[in-house]
């Protein structure tokens, strides 16, 4: 006898009910080990060339992975005596603070600067003390704007402003000590103003970000499907039946991804809100119950004749659903690989509970309340029935307007996506009003920018960097790079060598020049290396002197910007030609590549969805004609979607880039149901396949699983309009991104599908009969 | 067992080394390490490798000429082998107690003597691992001494020493030396940062008698927090050599005398 999951639930629903329970329990116990990972290094594998090249390349230059900055702004400047005693104290403070990797902390109190006074050639730090004079400062204000090496690194042209760099060791906590730096600028009193800026601090508001969005708005996000359920169906038990199991379902998934050991990134804090969408798939479920209770009055029965009836769609839609989501597995982003998993996973859970949770939950419901719920569900007497056989009479009775109108708007979007912009820029994941904004903006706008790039010129030859003419290809390659918009400030060995030329000819401006022979370099390099910090000197050249590091900071976060360095350096190289190679490094190169590997994972993604759902849709309609039709109005509003994101003239970023393969696999789901409802519905009547019986099924289909679909629809829709007013813009772009599409592709679903099947009916249903009756009788065999 | 008072006595023995405090222990160690003879000279070979195991190597001649008692003012001259492009450069200091030092570098490509501050004592010893401070000395009375406890470096038997600054002006937040019993040398030294995290470690490798005079030939100093390292060997050292003092001026910077530096 097969076993069948629908009669056991019925006739044991209690236990199903506890055994659920249990297993949910099981999964909650994972909770308390979660850990997030807000780092976006990690959005690549380590092993990745990028990364690995990168970890090098800080190792040869002994370069510090997480740097925090602290930017100190005073509108009447910052070079007074008691704004430099405030810096002093700050600094001496957060020398101090475990974590802080103190010898190489780079602000007035502790950067090397390299003067000359009365003959005396001075290497050392710029301000040891603060200033006890006017006349100090006075100083202090003639050893900055003299030496460029200063001047947009600690110091803004303007005077106005000034930073301090603070490096942190390997495995610090840089939240902890960003908070600690906080509570050291608060403790001072004065007109200034300080701006906590850097990688460590934008990861951390991130992670609090995520777990806001977890803790606060996934519950909201249930609250408000809750709320539309219980306005759909007005029966408590069913609302709650719902919820129970898109909760169940969340627990299972992230409790499996906490237990195996998986950080929770910022696409899987997105997860709960996603299934909570997905379980709402169970609509039908519950909407042909009603239906078919009203019909019968015998609750067991309906519901056995309910399951019949949507086994197959449901069961193919959530193969779609979760084939979409497995797709991503196949991508080189690992939180989206791990995003993919867990979706698909919990796709699988929620139709679990489909076929036995959901059964057994319906058998507790009282008769009388469902009796009192089903007395307004029929197609006749509901108003929004009667609209979506409204919507389906357009498509049926004027299919070429309709297909013609369609094909007009598709050739607009298609113009739309060509101006889609492909760009990650981290910073402005945050909203404008962020304080990590406000304080990017501010910083980029008095110093050299924020943003990090390195370009390592290596030569095959030792001590080949020491060359004057190498010095000087380094510097004319800096000059160019200055001229950029994106660039702000630029940094080398050459610009040391030209400092000490000067000041040991008695900063005379003549000899800001590199020196004549590399026996000069070499002893100006080895005087500075006498004096100055270790990592002066080590951060721009490696020990051998056969690579140079020229530190690029940019203006701006946006992965373009980096390109454009590359290029201009490829463009330099050509002109001036030198045996050297010019490989690009640090985090905004790392964007750069980043941003790349999403183009790349969106164009296979999306091609590997299409192929996969098209497989998925031939397979449920055991046609491939009607997998075509089904096709249509899912890449109708996916080309409308990205035809609008072209014309906005918004970032297409990752997270975007990722539904795009995801609403693949959602969207279809209105095309599974509505085809296979139309074609069972079809095979049942008495008219056989003649234009008015098509006709008929087809606004049947409209307004009866039609209402499935558009209550599915409205309760996905509901559940990520919550995300519309999250703190990170990712969230927002998904949320608008979801909703648009999930009503969208509803709507184009009851008004197309209706149109093609009356356009193509003769070449649609002229197959041989065994199909649509196997289609009818594998149905029923469940 | 009426003598109990004699074991008790024998059990505090080894407190009799403590007849010593921690400053005695010191000013003798810094006589023995940096001070012996009249004059010193050496040909110095520093490796200095980082995290990665790549080496730099610079090697360098060494003079040294006291000018007075143990802890007061001295002359050094160095003079550059390696690496190649500075083979020539002359660096000289005149280190004086409780005062800044006087230096001044020859930049032979430029043909140039300059006088350079030494502001910062902390600053690296040519790149290396060892501060100014590190190879001339520190002032005794920049720091409290307190003997902590006796310890071993090998099989010889140490003082511990905890050299604590009373100013702020140090790198360091404190640190120990095991100074020899008998010989007074350092033979261990760990520094801690300022937040008590081990920073840096001076080990002497090897201990020669030169001339009758125990004398480290191998030392060599590990950052522990950035995993580089230098390792000095120190080679023709020799004693009482009757340097003269007009050797330590100016005109022999740009010129120095073959005998002395070869």
């Amino acid at each position: 006898m097969k076993f069948s999951l629908v009669e056991f639930s019925i006739r044991r629903p209690k236990l199903v009910v506890w055994a659920t329970v249990a297993l949910t329990l099981l999964f909650l116990t994972q909770f308390p080990k979660i850990r997030t990972d807000t780092n976006p290094k990690h959005m690549l594998p380590d092993t990745s060339d990028v990364r690995v090249w990168n970890d090098e390349v800080d190792k040869t230059f002994g370069l510090y992975e997480d740097t925090i900055v602290v930017g100190v702004e005073n509108d009447a400047g910052v070079l007074n005596r008691e704004t430099l005693g405030r810096i002093a104290h700050i600094t001496d403070k957060i020398l101090a603070l475990p974590g802080v990797a103190s010898r190489d902390v780079n602000g007035f109190t502790t950067i090397t600067n390299v003067t000359a006074e009365a003959g005396t050639l001075k290497v050392g730090p710029l301000m040891p003390g603060a200033p006890k004079t006017d006349a100090e400062v006075e100083a202090l204000r003639g050893a900055l704007f003299g030496n460029p090496l200063l001047v947009d690194r600690v110091i803004s042209k303007d005077g106005k402003t000034t930073a301090i760099y603070v490096p942190l060791e390997k495995g610090a906590n840089g939240a902890e000590i960003a908070n600690k730096i906080h509570a050291i600028v608060a403790a001072e009193n004065g007109p200034e103003r300080y701006y906590i800026a850097g990688d460590p601090v934008a990861r951390d508001t991130f992670g609090a970000e995520m777990f806001k969005l977890m803790g606060i708005f996934s519950p909201i996000a249930g609250m408000i499907m809750f709320i539309a359920i219980q306005l759909m169906f007005r029966n408590l038990a069913l609302s709650i039946a719902m919820m129970a199991v898109a909760m169940a379902a969340i627990i299972w998934s992230m409790g499996l991804l906490i237990g195996a050991g998986f950080p929770v990134h910022i696409m899987s804090s997105m997860a709960p809100v996603f299934l909570m969408a997905i379980a709402t798939d169970s609509i039908h479920i519950f909407n042909e119950f009603y239906f078919r209770y009203r019909e019968k009055h015998d609750k067991l029965a309906a519901i056995r004749e309910t399951m019949q009836a949507v086994s197959r769609p449901v069961r193919y839609t959530a193969l779609a659903t979760a084939a979409g989501f497995a797709v991503l597995l196949f991508m080189n982003i690992v939180p989206v690989k791990v995003f993919g998993g867990l979706i698909a996973f919990g796709t699988v859970v929620l139709r679990l509970f489909s076929f036995s949770l959901i059964p057994a939950i319906l058998t507790f419901v009282k008769e009388d309340k469902i009796a009192q719920a089903a007395a307004n569900e029929s197609v006749e007497l509901d108003r929004s029935a009667r609209l979506l056989r409204g919507i389906g009479r357009i498509g049926t009775d004027r299919p070429l307007a309709v297909a013609l109108l369609g094909v007009v708007m598709m050739a607009v979007a298609i113009v739309g996506t060509t101006k889609i912009h492909i760009n990650n820029n981290l910073v402005a994941w945050f909203k404008q009003s962020s304080e990590i904004r406000v304080a990017d903006t501010a910083m980029n706008q008095a110093l050299g920018g924020t943003s990090l790039g390195y370009l390592v010129v290596q030569s095959k030859e030792p001590e080949f960097m020491k060359r004057p003419e190498a010095m000087r290809w380094l510097e004319g390659l800096q000059r160019d790079l200055e001229g950029m918009p994106v660039v702000g400030k630029t940094f080398s060995v050459a610009d040391y060598v030209k400092r000490i030329n000067r000041v040991l000819h008695d900063d005379d401006p003549k000899f800001d020049t590199i020196p004549e022979t590399q026996d000069t370099v070499g002893q100006y390099l080895f005087l500075f290396s006498m004096s100055a910090k270790p990592s002066d000197l080590d951060n721009v050249i490696d020990s051998g002197f056969q690579k140079a590091n020229l530190w690029v900071q940019l203006k701006t976060w946006d992965a373009e910007a980096m390109r454009q360095v590359i290029h201009a350096a490829q463009t330099y190289q050509q002109a001036h030609p030198l045996a050297v190679t010019v490989k690009p490094a640090g985090i905004a190169y790392f964007n750069l590549v980043w941003n790349d590997e999403v183009l790349g994972d969106m164009v296979l993604g999306l091609s590997l969805a299409l192929v996969v759902v098209f497989a998925i849709l031939a397979l449920a309609f055991r046609s491939a004609k009607w997998a075509l039709i089904g096709y249509v109005p899912l890449l109708f509003t996916i080309l409308l979607i990205y035809g609008v994101v072209g014309f906005t003239g918004k970032d297409f970023d990752m997270p975007l880039s990722v539904l795009s393969t995801l609403s693949l696999g959602m969207a279809v789901d209105f095309a599974i149901h509505f085809v296979s409802r139309f074609r069972q519905r079809l095979a049942e009547s008495n008219g056989g396949r003649s234009e008015a019986a098509v006709r008929e099924a087809l606004l049947w289909t409209a307004s009866r699983p039609g209402k499935g679909i558009l209550r599915n629809a409205l309760l996905f829709a509901a559940a990520f309009s919550v995300m519309l007013f999250a703190p990170l813009t990712p969230y927002i772009a998904v949320g608008a991104f979801i909703v648009a599409m999930m009503l969208l592709s509803a709507l184009l679903t009851v008004l197309y599908l209706p149109a093609l099947v009356m356009l193509g009916r003769n070449w649609l249903l002229d197959e041989p009969k065994p199909a649509a009756i196997a289609v009818a009788a594998h149905s029923k065999g469940d | 067992m009426k003598r109990w008072w004699i074991w008790i006595i024998a059990g505090l023995l080894p407190l009799q080394a403590f007849a010593l405090t921690g400053e005695e222990v010191m000013k003798k160690s810094q006589a023995a390490f940096l001070y012996p003879g009249t004059d010193f000279k050496a040909r110095v070979v520093m490796k200095l490798i980082n995290k990665g195991g790549q080496e730099r190597v610079r090697e360098l001649t060494m003079l040294r000429k006291n000018m007075g008692e143990a802890g007061g003012e001295q002359k050094y001259f160095m003079y550059f082998f390696r690496p190649a492009d500075v083979k020539d450069m002359s660096f000289m200091t005149y280190k004086y107690p409780a005062k800044d030092d006087d230096r001044w570098l020859f930049i032979p490509a430029i043909n140039m003597v300059k006088r350079i501050a030494a502001q910062d004592k902390r600053s690296s010893f040519v790149g290396s691992d060892f501060t100014y401070e590190d190879v001339s000395g520190r002032d005794l009375e920049d720091d409290n001494h307190v003997i902590e406890r006796e310890g071993k470096v090998g099989n010889r038997d140490c003082y511990v020493v905890k050299s604590t600054p009373k100013g702020t002006d140090a790198d360091f937040g404190y640190k120990l030396t095991w100074v020899d019993t008998s010989t007074f040398l350092p033979l261990k030294e760990e520094q801690f940062d300022k937040k008590g995290a081990p920073y840096k470690v001076f080990t002497a490798d090897e201990v020669a008698d030169v001339q009758g005079i125990p004398t480290v030939v191998k030392r060599s100093m590990k950052n522990l927090q950035t995993g580089h390292r230098t390792e000095v060997a120190y080679l023709n050292t020799g004693y009482n050599l009757g340097i003269e003092d007009s050797l330590f001026s100016e005109r022999f910077l740009r010129q120095p005398l073959r005998k002395w530096v070869e």
